[in-house]
């Protein structure tokens, strides 16, 4: 029996009322891919260090081993090829799973995963799908310098025929990685190497989250917060020292960019009449920017303050750990902007 | 069914060509492929071929002349078909030659004497692209959407309400303040926002820009001019305003000033013709309630406290403009309380500036031009009062009295009136009621 | 396993062109009259295309592949209909060659929803499912990685999927100057490495655009190194002479389907016309052109089927009437055809609009989502986004 999460308040899955699991994020994944490759042998994962080396990450520790090195390949450092080998294969029905080993690397592959993945069915008057997975690590944190730390969200949402799905917790990684596995679309999996080793608690037994489908992590009166990927959390660090300030806040997991649930946003900022959005890419021309416009517009009658937006600063990753600890969205740029915009600051 | 060969269109962006050499002449038997003409285009010099095997049956383009893309510039006979048939026939579509000027081969260019376009002048979100404060030039009254929304369902005046949000915008908890207050009080309240608030909040004045082009020079509005020009035009355009003029013989009172004034020379009190009026507005208030009062909405609000608000001048060098300072419970006050107290206000405007509370809850207000030589005028209700009165100069003039022509003081006063609360019946009366206090000052003592 | 080829390459003045007469392969008569239909009806149809294009009625690119008919038939013929093919921008000889009726390429160029792609496409992106044909790139290179990957894919469901050897080639054809691309090296490694069985046919006619072989590409009078540099089977074939391009293809695709092998072919052919609709060919001489024009792959192939009986001067040009009716029909058709309806410009951005599946793989979703937000690709309306 499968079970379907859909739009749960659920920080503690148990509240689902079933058994449940410790795991780390990375084993979330895992457990993704592998029940998804047992399940149909037309998914296959590729990418550098994937197979042999067990994962530059350890993400595909074990696969090798389990489903052989016709299905688990070792690539050359060839982004451009072998993502544009990966489509070729999708456009014949295989299921590939592409790893980047960084997201900053899928830059070398933007022809092919921006021009072709996304373009293929409309150009072909719906004869060729691309029923493919890239997925990688995504964003800063990690001392990892400027050229190793991008949120490629930022640039990747703008474009039609692409799905970005990006958690926050192990639970949702897992059922989401397993949705994006059998969504007949071209999928931008988004994960944080500063997640990797996060513990969180996952369901047992089969279960998968579909995309466009955000969960309200925290109820809450004053504000709402609307974020997605690694900074949800630092919106929870946050919600716990405003909510000591008497301000209590709602944070919303989106959970996928595209498609982008805006209605449990609109609903929230209905109740609360106040929205911060945080979006760790830079902010010029970003989804944070895009979900702050659109919710100026439904909401334009319901707002008490403009909607404010906690993003990346708009520099170059800094190497030093103090300057992009002050870099990133963190829980107290996060409170400062809750608090102007509930004018108690 | 002969062939006509039209100008082809052998670049994207070419709209018209112009055939610069026929490499056929009437007659020539041609075949698939063959190169008929050599096209000038709006890029470079290009072959145009034709596409059926035939025979030339006419060229109807000179070699230099502009056609555009689609107009048959030549004939091609088929195998079977007669030349000069052919020929004579002529194109049926498309129609002889468009010519364009010949001189300009750049169809596509545009001609060069258009005038760009003014640039439009970059904005401040351009210039201050990133930066999210901008304190100049905001809305006529600040106040967020959903401040907005909640005061209009609850029926309260957003215009009496303060703003404690930056910049003076109203936001959710001031109007939900506002509408607890309302419960409580159960009436439109006069808020302290009523009165003439100096702040920086940029106001915006409702004309449109000037667009004349006299060599002038530009005088940034002070927070005053800006908060005048907002209440007054939202007096003039919201209150039906009409006008009532009465005459006053002002001899006994200018006497009885004189006299009081000789006598409270020692007190330091000096009455003013003002004070005199002040104090006599406020008693008519007894016998006319509704000079005393508010429109709201769906009933008048009288009140039960006269406050005269007394219009003070300012000085030029302190920014100008005009301040109303509020003279409470003018109708318990003597003469010589008023007089003390309006001075005082008079000589607080043009030092440190009135208070909020000084400048609040008038119900009637005077404003007096007597001491600059203006006879007569006509002023702007103060909202939200319901009427003014404009006083001029008590000037010596010839007065009829007793059938005699004597020289008598006489001042004219108009006062401008809410007609959705007051009829011009009701002012004539009051009116009346002045005179008599007026004209009998000694009324006003007691 | 290189074949005769003529001297140098296609950009530099070659004075001699083979004209041996080839024996005819031992196939049934009727199939190399279709191989010389299908020469003759690409060459009217590129020839109606052109004259449609500056007619305004073709928008956009238009890349036509006169003078290298040979190639795209002779390669087409040499394979199996399941094998799949790939090819860049110039793919209306391709499309054709494959199966791809005339009236669905010309209406396709007419932007009529009666095109290959329902007009969503265009000239460079003819694709034909049913007959393999998977496009039709813009993106000068892009097709290659592409093209490894049908061919991992067929390998794969042949081997791991159905446990069996792989039983198909794939043809993946670019320009010459493609072979400058980065991603077609990268397409060659991963080929080389993972044993796919993918032909690099570069259909070398000597010019990229207006930049000749020469002045733009290392080696290129050896291109065959490119592929060896990679450990791929080579082979130069004449482009111009379709009875060499069928035989040499044949025996390279054979080899290359038993071996599960990749291969570099140098594909010496010649474009009559511009690179595209407004090019007026200065970067190459008159006398160039004629000299390969007189070597007319289609003449010589006809000539050789008169010679030898299979067709009579007559039958030739019944042919010819009929090809010039069957393209004459596709421009009517495409004229008549409806433009699409504005809803078809949301439809086929993605599989399924989020929410409701009819593949085969996802039925566990909720149902009646209703508070689906995003793309309702389907009916077209924009939802609340």
């Amino acid at each position: 029996m499968t079970a379907v999460l859909s739009n749960p308040v659920f920080r503690e899955p148990s509240l689902l009322g079933g058994p449940v699991r410790e795991i780390e994020f990375r084993d979330a994944i895992r457990e993704a891919m592998s029940e998804e490759m047992r399940r149909d042998k037309r998914v296959f994962l590729l990418g550098e260090e994937v197979a042999q080396y067990d994962g530059a990450y350890k993400v595909s520790k074990g696969m090798l081993a389990e489903f052989g090195p016709r299905r688990i390949i070792d690539t050359p450092i060839s982004e451009s090829g072998f993502a544009g080998m990966a489509i070729g294969a999708a456009a014949m029905g295989l299921r590939p799973i592409v790893e980047f080993m960084s997201w900053s690397f899928s830059l070398v592959a933007a022809d092919p995963i921006l021009n072709n993945a996304p373009k293929m069915l409309y150009m072909s008057g719906g004869q060729l799908g691309c029923p493919i997975v890239f997925r990688g690590n995504d964003g800063a944190g990690g001392q990892l310098g400027s050229t190793h730390s991008w949120c490629v969200e930022g640039l990747y949402s703008n474009v039609p025929g692409v799905k970005i799905v990006i958690p926050s917790c192990p639970a949702d990684a897992k059922g989401l990685m397993k949705t994006a596995i059998r969504d007949d679309d071209p999928v931008f999996f988004l994960e944080s190497e500063r997640m990797l080793g996060s513990k969180g608690h996952v369901p047992e037994g089969e279960y998968l989250i579909p995309f466009g489908h955000a969960a309200v992590r925290r109820a809450g009166a004053h504000c709402t917060l609307a974020s997605w990927g690694r900074p949800v959390n630092f919106c929870l660090e946050a919600a716990e020292i405003l909510a000591k300030e008497g301000i209590d806040c709602e944070v919303i997991d989106l959970r996928t960019i595209r498609p982008l649930d805006l209605p449990t946003v609109v609903k929230s900022v209905k109740k609360t009449n106040c929205a911060v959005v945080v979006d760790q890419s830079w902010s010029f021309a970003s989804p944070g920017g895009e979900l702050a416009a659109l919710i100026h517009k439904h909401c334009f009658d319901d707002l008490d303050n403009f909607v404010h937006r906690v993003h990346s600063d708009d520099v170059p990753t800094p190497y030093s750990a103090k300057l992009e600890q002050e870099y990133l969205p963190n829980v107290r740029k996060i409170c400062e902007a809750v608090r102007s915009a509930t004018y108690r600051a | 069914m002969p062939i006509e060969l039209t100008m082809p269109r052998l670049s994207d962006t070419m709209e018209a060509g112009t055939v610069i050499k026929w490499n056929v002449k009437e007659g020539d038997s041609v075949k698939s492929g063959a190169v008929v003409a050599d096209i000038e285009t709006d890029k470079a010099t290009m072959e145009m071929p034709c596409f059926d095997d035939g025979r030339i049956a006419a060229l109807l383009v000179e070699p230099g002349k502009q056609v555009k893309v689609g107009t048959t510039i030549a004939l091609l006979a088929l195998e079977g078909e007669d030349v000069a048939a052919v020929k004579a026939g002529g194109a049926k579509s498309g129609g002889a030659a468009a010519a364009a000027p010949a001189a300009k081969p750049a169809p596509a260019a545009k001609p060069a004497h258009v005038a760009a376009p003014a640039p439009t002048p970059v904005s401040q979100t351009e210039t201050r692209h990133g930066m999210e404060e901008f304190s100049e030039g905001g809305p006529r009254m600040r106040v967020s959407p959903v401040a907005r929304r909640m005061a209009e369902e609850h029926g309260v005046d957003i215009r009496n309400v303060a703003g404690t949000g930056p910049g003076g915008r109203i936001i959710k908890r001031d109007v939900e303040l506002a509408i607890e207050n309302k419960s409580a009080r159960s009436a439109a309240s006069i808020a302290p926002a009523q009165a003439l608030a100096v702040s920086t909040g940029g106001v915006q004045t409702p004309s449109a820009p000037l667009a004349l082009s006299l060599p002038g020079r530009d005088v940034a509005l002070s927070g005053m001019r800006q908060t005048i020009a907002r209440r007054l035009v939202e007096s003039k355009t919201t209150i039906p305003h009409y006008q009532v003029t009465m005459k006053f013989d002002m001899d006994r009172l200018i006497d009885l000033r004189q006299s009081y004034n000789e006598k409270l020379k020692a007190s330091g009190v000096k009455l003013s013709v003002n004070d005199f009026l002040v104090r006599a507005c406020a008693l008519a208030m007894a016998e006319h309630p509704y000079f005393n009062a508010s429109f709201a909405g769906d009933h008048v609000r009288i009140h039960e406290v006269v406050n005269i608000g007394v219009a003070i001048s300012l000085p030029e060098e302190k920014g100008g403009g005009l301040v109303v300072g509020v003279i409470k419970d003018a109708d318990h006050k003597s003469l010589r309380q008023i007089s003390l107290e309006a001075k005082a206000l008079a000589e607080k405007a043009r030092t440190k500036g009135l208070s909020v509370q000084d400048m609040s809850d008038a119900t009637f207000t005077i404003s007096n031009l007597g001491m600059f030589g203006v006879e007569h005028f006509t002023a702007i209700i103060n909202p939200p009062n319901s009427a003014i009165l404009a006083c001029g100069a008590a000037v010596q003039q010839p007065v009829v009295r007793d059938g005699a022509l004597v020289v008598g003081t006489q001042m004219q006063a108009t006062l401008s009136l809410d007609h959705r609360v007051i009829d011009g019946a009701m002012a004539a009366q009051y009116l009346a009621s002045l005179k008599e206090f007026i004209e009998e000052p000694e009324t006003l003592v007691v | 396993m290189a074949t005769t080829t003529p001297s140098g390459s296609a950009g530099t003045p070659s004075s001699a062109l083979p004209a041996t007469p080839r024996k005819l392969p031992s196939l049934p008569p009727a199939t190399l009259i279709k191989w010389l239909r299908d020469m003759h009806l690409i060459r009217e149809f590129e020839v109606r295309c052109t004259q449609s294009y500056q007619d305004k009625k073709i928008g956009g690119f238009c890349h036509v592949y006169i003078g290298q008919e040979a190639v795209a038939v002779g390669c087409t013929q040499a394979v199996k209909p399941e094998d799949p093919i790939i090819t860049a921008y110039r793919d209306h000889g391709h499309a054709l060659a494959r199966g791809m009726t005339a009236r669905a390429c010309m209406a396709e160029m007419y932007g009529k929803v009666g095109g290959c792609a329902k007009g969503k496409g265009g000239s460079m992106h003819m694709f034909d499912r049913p007959n393999n044909l998977y496009g039709g790139h813009g993106i000068v290179g892009a097709q290659t990685p592409l093209g490894a990957g049908l061919a991992f894919a067929t390998k794969y469901e042949d081997e791991v999927i159905n446990g069996g050897k792989n039983s198909r080639v794939t043809l993946c054809f670019l320009g010459d100057g493609a072979v400058n691309q980065g991603a077609f090296y990268e397409a060659m490694n991963l080929a080389g490495l993972f044993d796919i069985p993918v032909i690099f046919i570069v259909e070398n006619n000597g010019y990229s655009m207006g930049t000749a072989i020469d002045r733009g590409t290392t080696m290129s009078h050896e291109l065959t190194i490119k592929g060896r540099a990679h450990g791929l089977k080579e082979a130069t074939i004449d482009g111009m002479d379709l009875l060499a391009v069928y035989h040499d293809m044949h025996e390279l695709a054979e080899w290359c389907r038993a071996n599960s092998r990749p291969a570099f072919v140098d594909m010496k052919c010649y474009r009559y016309k511009g690179h595209s609709m407004s090019d007026p060919r200065k970067y190459r001489t008159r006398e160039e052109e004629e000299r390969y024009e007189s070597n007319d792959a289609i003449a010589k192939f006809e000539k050789a089927l008169i010679d030898h009986g299979v067709v009579t001067e007559e039958s030739v040009k019944e042919m010819l009437k009929g090809v010039r009716e069957e393209v004459r029909d596709s421009i009517q058709f495409s004229s008549e055809s409806p433009e699409p309806p504005m809803s078809d410009l949301y439809t086929d951005v993605f599989v399924e609009p989020w929410g409701r599946y009819t593949g085969s793989s996802l039925p566990e979703f909720m149902g009646g989502a209703d508070n689906v937000c995003g793309f309702r690709a389907t009916d077209g309306k924009e939802g609340l986004v």
